[in-house]
Order: structure tokens, then sequence, then C-alpha cells
């Protein structure tokens, strides 16, 4: 009995180590240009699962899969802390590895921009932008703002009358997507407007009505649009989006506001990564984004196709931090 | 009516063989995680996420949803028997179950741990078929000021847990608020207390404290016994199942944790842990006989078993009527919904009636089935007492670790760990208790940050305390939950005094 126990005991403790082992990836990277890929790959969401970043990873795995473009078994892993940056902490440790592709979107700039974080994109090997989604400016259904010029006059005469809130810090993506429309409306003060940062549910704050405007992405809110229990005044997008009711959503620059904002997801590898590694994921991914399944699954998840190769995209990275950084360093955060 | 119609019809869908085949894999593999430390329902339904791709969405989330309060059922088996809860909602077992397993109530302890798992459950099932829609409208009215008055009223908790000095208890309660500060201030973006360490940006994680302060607390403890000789062994043991004298002290305490638990749960971000303490404080003040609280009183354990299993039904509410996580485990169901190509929100509700009363008929099916693997699975479990404690103490030391890797994916997290672990380890020796610490960490956060979103949208003013009848409410029963405790001890000093 004791011995049957105790075996059940060491097979409940080694239950974890198999969950969560995923094949070491060492070896096999030295001068191997004609046979790479070659054993595990190590995909990495740097956040908790069913997330935006784990989608996307997932997504892109299995669609590499199902397309046979990739042959090597790509297991998924999570690695969260910090939003993200605790996985490129731990990236720089692997210096020209060949085996991690990992995922970021608006946040490697902001993180490092705002100081959580040492490391930012270049501290990575950008591979491709993926897809993107846009930000979402929603008030509940019988509100007072009936468009985002209501709101941002109301702003413009008193920066305390409109209650912002978000689902990430203050400083971080839900912010600054809401103070970058803003100061292209012309309201001044941004740094007096009020935001407040929730954990993880801002709709049903701004549906109980703490909140008069929720800043977040449209696809987390969409459902609560199409019951009408909130009204989105505006999206972020340079053009209409979807079918139906998300493509009645005006964008800003329809609504007179000439500004975009995009939450964009991209790939990335380690700092320093081998060329041929770099080559192979970027013609890979290349061909990726033009396969009917892929198409599949951008039309399933209400993603927009924005890719770019690696020398567009870095050339991206470092404009779109430069409009994040004005916006912070108004509001005092740098 | 229609309600019973759709749930009907949710039956037929849940009692497919290949349903009810789901619901007790889910609630299995639930029980399991649950009863590990440091594994909870969110890395259980996290592991079945790759799976969801190749299953229907119905089965998806049947299985989801087994694994979800399957952990419920399982993560006071630990409590009980070695004195280290699965996750936060199973801390409060603790309180009473490891004090009646310590003097050989071991199986009336696993047997009522599971009869009010599935009591709570059951019934909760029941408010969640008929009330879902009114209920997700009433959680709305909780903004950042209601939620900074209930977690400051479950921090009262404290009050009541803490047996003797009550200064030690509040100096202990005050340490996990200042654990609780550490990370990423969401309000202003500024790291607090992390001296550059990357891995504390994102705050101190509440399960390391729990695993430390309880398991490896306890471990470090044992030490000394087994050293000693003075650790037994139980050799003997009886039928795992209740008295009648159980069940006439449980069953009200029951039937009022299971709603207090439900209510809870719908509230978005408050969850399991706050339901458990709350259910275990209102008994422990409704009850006669509050002494015994702490030293093994069954409906002290049973309480918060209903409470923790309500709670997580109920936490199913905001995901179902309106599309928003109410807890970290809903938060990756509902990633899987998205994964199926499910938009979540109150027209999953409305257009989606086979997947949501699928899942509800399959929550009744699966309670049953948890019940019953769960009684004679505690007959075994509880042989965990006969292991000798030089063979047992290094298995569960080695659990802190797997747990503490599990929840963090990172070695680094091991610092703290053990330092929390000598910090519960002298805090004990030094008779301060360790509950209104970890429960001080568990709340401290979120209270303070409630807190701040309510000043800042009131203007920098402390109007909100009083904005609306809710909080008004709340600050009633703070204050009588606070203010009740020494005029019971009053009262019987009194009594004391006559009787003598």
């Amino acid at each position: 009995m004791k011995k049957a126990l105790l075996a059940l005991l060491i097979a409940l403790m080694l239950m974890p180590v198999a969950l969560f082992a995923n094949g070491n990836t060492e070896g096999g990277s030295s001068a191997a240009t004609v046979n790479y890929p070659k054993g595990n790959m190590d995909f990495v969401a740097p956040a908790g699962a069913g997330g935006g970043w784990d989608l996307t990873i997932r997504t892109v795995a299995k669609t590499l899969a199902d397309t046979k473009l990739v042959t090597v078994p790509m297991p998924v892993r999570n690695a969260p802390g910090a939003g993200g940056a605790v996985h490129l902490g731990t990236l720089q440790a692997k210096k020209s590895d060949d085996k991690t592709i990992t995922v970021y979107s608006p946040p490697i700039i902001f993180f490092n921009l705002n100081g959580t974080s040492p490391y930012g994109f270049r501290n990575t090997t950008p591979l491709a932008r993926l897809i993107a989604d846009y930000a979402a400016f929603v008030v509940k259904a019988d509100s007072p703002y009936k468009t985002i010029n209501d709101v941002m006059d109301a702003l413009k005469k008193d920066p305390k009358s409109v209650k912002i809130g978000g689902t990430s810090a203050a400083g971080s993506m839900d912010h600054v997507q809401f103070l970058i429309v803003a100061a292209a409306a012309g309201v001044k003060n941004l740094d007096q407007i009020d935001y407040v940062a929730f954990d993880d549910d801002g709709a049903t704050q701004v549906m109980g009505g703490h909140i008069d405007l929720f800043s977040t992405s449209l696809a987390d809110v969409m459902g609560l649009i199409e019951s009408g229990d909130l009204k989105a005044l505006a999206q972020t997008s340079d053009h209409r989006i979807g079918t139906g009711l998300k493509a009645e959503i005006p964008t800003c620059q329809e609504m007179g506001i000439d500004v975009t904002f995009q939450n964009w997801r991209g790939l990335f590898g380690s700092p320093g990564m081998p060329e041929y590694a770099q080559t192979y994921w970027r013609e890979t991914l290349a061909k990726m984004v033009q396969t009917p399944e892929w198409k599949a699954m951008l039309e399933k998840y209400g993603w927009d196709n924005v890719y770019q190769d690696a020398p567009d995209f870095e050339k991206f990275l470092e404009q779109t931090e430069a409009s994040y950084k004005q916006i912070l360093t108004e509001i005092g955060m740098i | 009516m229609e309600s019973l119609q759709l749930l009907f019809h949710g039956f037929t869908i849940a009692a497919q063989p290949m349903n009810i085949l789901w619901v007790t894999i889910g609630g299995i593999l639930g029980t399991i995680v649950g009863m590990l430390p440091g594994l909870g329902p969110a890395t259980g339904v996290a592991v079945l996420l790759p799976l969801t791709f190749t299953m229907g969405p119905v089965a998806a989330l049947i299985t989801m949803g087994g694994v979800y309060y399957g952990a419920m059922y399982g993560g006071s088996r630990s409590s009980i028997l070695i004195n280290t809860p699965g996750d936060g909602a199973a801390i409060a077992a603790t309180f009473d179950g490891y004090p009646m397993a310590m003097s050989g109530r071991a199986e009336s302890a696993l047997a009522m741990s599971a009869i009010a798992s599935f009591i709570g459950g059951t019934i909760s099932t029941f408010l969640i078929a008929f009330l879902a829609v009114p209920v997700s409208k009433f959680a709305l009215k909780f903004g950042p000021s209601e939620y900074f008055l209930l977690y400051l009223f479950a921090l009262t908790a404290t009050a009541t847990m803490s047996e003797g000095d009550k200064v030690k208890g509040f100096a202990a309660m005050i340490l996990g608020l200042m654990i609780a500060t550490i990370g990423i201030d969401m309000q202003s973006g500024v790291s607090r207390f992390t001296f550059g360490i990357l891995e504390l940006q994102g705050g101190i994680d509440f399960l390391i404290v729990i695993i430390a302060m309880f398991a490896l607390g306890e471990v470090l403890k044992s030490f000394k016994n087994i050293s000693d000789g003075k650790k037994q062994m139980q050799t003997k043991f009886g039928k795992v199942w209740i008295s009648k004298a159980d069940w006439k002290v449980s069953w009200k305490p029951i039937l009022r944790a299971t709603p207090i638990g439900f209510f809870v749960g719908v509230l978005p971000g408050a969850g399991g842990t706050i339901a458990s303490l709350m259910a275990y404080s209102t008994e422990k003040q409704l009850s006669d006989h509050p002494e015994q609280f702490g030293h093994g009183a069954i409906e002290g354990l049973a309480a918060p078993e209903a409470a923790n299993n309500s709670a997580s039904v109920g936490a199913l509410i905001p995901m179902l009527a309106l599309g928003v996580p109410g807890s970290g485990t809903t938060a990756v169901m509902m990633g899987a919904l998205l994964m199926l190509g499910l938009q979540p929100g109150p027209k999953l509700f409305q257009m989606q009636t086979e997947i949501v009363w699928g899942l509800i008929a399959s929550m009744f099916i699966g309670n049953i089935i948890l019940a019953v693997i769960n009684i004679p699975m505690a007959g075994l479990l509880v042989r965990v007492l006969s292991v000798p404690p030089k063979i047992l103490y290094p298995i569960v030391l080695a659990l802190t670790f797997i747990g503490t890797y599990a929840i963090s994916n990172s070695v680094s997290s091991f610092y703290l760990l053990l330092i929390f672990g000598l910090m519960g380890y002298f805090l004990g020796k030094a008779k301060y208790p360790t509950s209104p610490l970890v429960l001080a960490v568990i709340v401290g956060n979120s209270m303070e940050q409630s807190f701040r979103r309510a000043y800042t949208l009131s203007n920098a003013s402390f109007d909100f305390l009083v904005s609306s009848p809710l909080c008004i409410i709340l600050i009633i029963l703070t204050i009588g939950a606070i203010v009740l405790p020494f005029i019971q001890d009053y009262m019987r000093n009194k009594k004391k005094a006559v009787n003598a």
C-alpha cells in the first residue's frame, strides 16, 4: 500500500515536469546552413495562455505546420512576466540562438521607453510584422458623447471632465493610444487628463458608468458593441474594417482627426540571430502570409494583414517609437 | 420557463456519452492540478488549450469547465492533509481542515469538503441557470469605490482569523500589505521596490507566498518534530464519511456560504479566495462557539468549501453573459472561445444556446461525477498521513519547488520561495499568525489600486466612500466585522465571570 502510494505521489510530482518540459533546444546550430531548421523550434508567447500574443504565435505555428512550410515541431511555450519584459530579459542570454521565435507588439516599445525594461526591440532580431488590430474608444450606449469630437471638445474645455480608462498601466498602450488621438485633435494639457488603469476588465466599468470612455482594442469589445451595450466612437485604422456593425465604426481620420494607431503584432528572433536562420524565417513567413490557410485565420479572428518584411518592419519600429516618445515626454513620463 | 426548456435542451447535449467522458476527464485533471501546490485551474485549462483546437466548442468548454470546478474539489485536499493549499481559494480550508486531520478526523474533513463542494457547486449552477443575466447587471454597479470597500471588508476577516495577540495579527497584515506594493504601479507606471530586478516588476505572485508560508513553513516546522521523533503518523483509517452530528452543524453554514460565494465570484477580479475567506469569517462570527474555529470545527471547513465552488461557478457569468473575464481561469477559457472563432459577449448567451446551456447542464453532471470520484479518492489520499514524515516532507519540499516553477516558469522565483519560507518559519516561531499576512498579499494590491482609481475618478476627493448605497452597506459590514469580535470576547468574559 505504502509503495503504491509513493508511486502515486511520484507520478503526481512528475506530472508538472512533463507538462512544462519543452524539448530542450540545444545543439545543431553550428554551421548548419543547409540543414536548417533541425530539431524542435522554441516558439514563445511572452505572456500567459489565452491572450493576444499567445493566440498569434499559436496560430502562426499551426498555419506553418498545416501548410507544411515548416516540418520540424514548433511547440509553443508561455513565459509570462512584467508584460513581456521578463522574457525579453532572458532572451538576452540566448545571443545568436537560432531556435527561439517570439511575438511582440507595441508594449516592446513602451516598456523600454517608460523604463520598465532596459531592453527594447533593438535587443532582438525583428523578422516580420504580421497582423494588426486597432484601438477603439468606446462609451456606454446612453453616453452623452455621441462622437469622438464631443469627447475632444469636452477635454479642450476641461481636461478633467472626461475620465478615461484602460487595461494597461499609465504610460503604456491603452493610455498612449488615446493621448495620440487627443493630441492630434488639438487637446492641450495632455498631462491633466485623468487615466485610470484596470486589471483586466474595463468593459464592465464603462458599462456601469464608473468611467466615461474606455480605450481598448476593437477585438476585445466587439461582442458588447454588437449587443448594443457599448458604442464605439472611433477606431484608429486608416480604413473601415471588417463587415457589418464593425464596418460602421468611423475612423479618426474621417472625424477630422488626422492620426492612426496600430496595435501590430510581429515576430522576433533572439539578438544576433544567425544569417541563415533570419533568411529562412523571413522567406518562410513571406510564403505563409500568401497561403489561403493564413488568410482564413485572419478572417476568423478579425485581424488585418499588415505584413512587412524585416527591413521595412525595422523602419516602422523606429518611426513608431519616435511618436510614442513624443507623447510620453509631453505627459512627463520620460 | 424558457430557461427550463433551454436547460433541458442543454441536458440532451451534455448527456451525450462523449461529453460525459470529457467532463469526467476535465474533472479528474482539475482535481489533480488543484491538489498540487502552485498548479491551479488556470494552468489546467492552459494545458488543455492546444487540445481545444481539435474539439468542438461545446466539448472544449465542457472540458475546461470540468477542470475549473474540479480544481476547487482538489485544492483543499492538500490543505487538509499537509497544510498546503493548492491555490488561494483553498487557504481557508487549512484553518480547520488541517487541525481536523491532526486530531485524527481527516476522513470526515475530506468527506465534508467533497460534500460541501458538491452542494455549493450544484446550488450555484441552479443560480447561474436562472439568474445569470440579472446578476451580471448587478455586477456592473461595482465600480472602483465598491471594490475598494469590498476588499477592505475581506481584509477585516484577518481580525477574526488572528488567534491570541491581535497586535501581532495586525502587524502581520501590515507586512503583507507592504509586500503587495512591490511591482509596477498601474496608475502611475512607476516601479516600486523592485531594486531594478526585472522579475519583480510584475509584483510578487501571491501563490508563491502561499506555497512558501504554508508548505515550506510546514516542512521547516516539521523537521524539528521529526528529529525529536514527536511527529506521529496515522495508522488506522476509518470510513470516509461524515457523522450525523457533523452534518447537523454544517448544513446551515453551507447554505449561507453558497450565495456569498456566488455573488463574490460574479464580480470580476474578486474570486474564490475572497469568497471562501468571507464565508469563513461569517461563520465564525455567527457561531456560538467561535473559540473552536481554527481548532478543527467542521463547519469552519464546510463553509469555505461550499463558497469557493460556488464562486467558481459565479465567475463564469461575466464570461458567458458579458464576454469579459471574471478570473484568470475564465480569461484563458475566453481565449479558447476566440480560438474556436466565437465572439464572447452578450450575444453568445442569446445566440449560442447550445454552447451555453450545454455547459450549464454539464456542470450539474460534472458535480455529481466529481462528488462520486472524490469520496473513494479521499480514502486513498488520506493514507498520505500514514507515510512516515521522513519520506513525506521531502516530497512536500520538492512539490513546493515544482509548484513555484509552474507558476513563474522561472528559476529565479526559487529565491522568493526560500525568502518567504524562512520568513514564515520565523514569524511562526515568534507567534505571528501567517494567514493575515497571506490574505493581505492577496488583496493588498487590488485594494490599493481600487482606492487610487476611485480617488482619481472623484476628482481627488473622498466623496467616493459614500457615493452609493452599496458603499454604505459595505462600510457598515466592515465596521461590524471589526467591532463584533471584541463585543463577543467581552460578552464571553462577562459570562465566564458570572459562571465563576
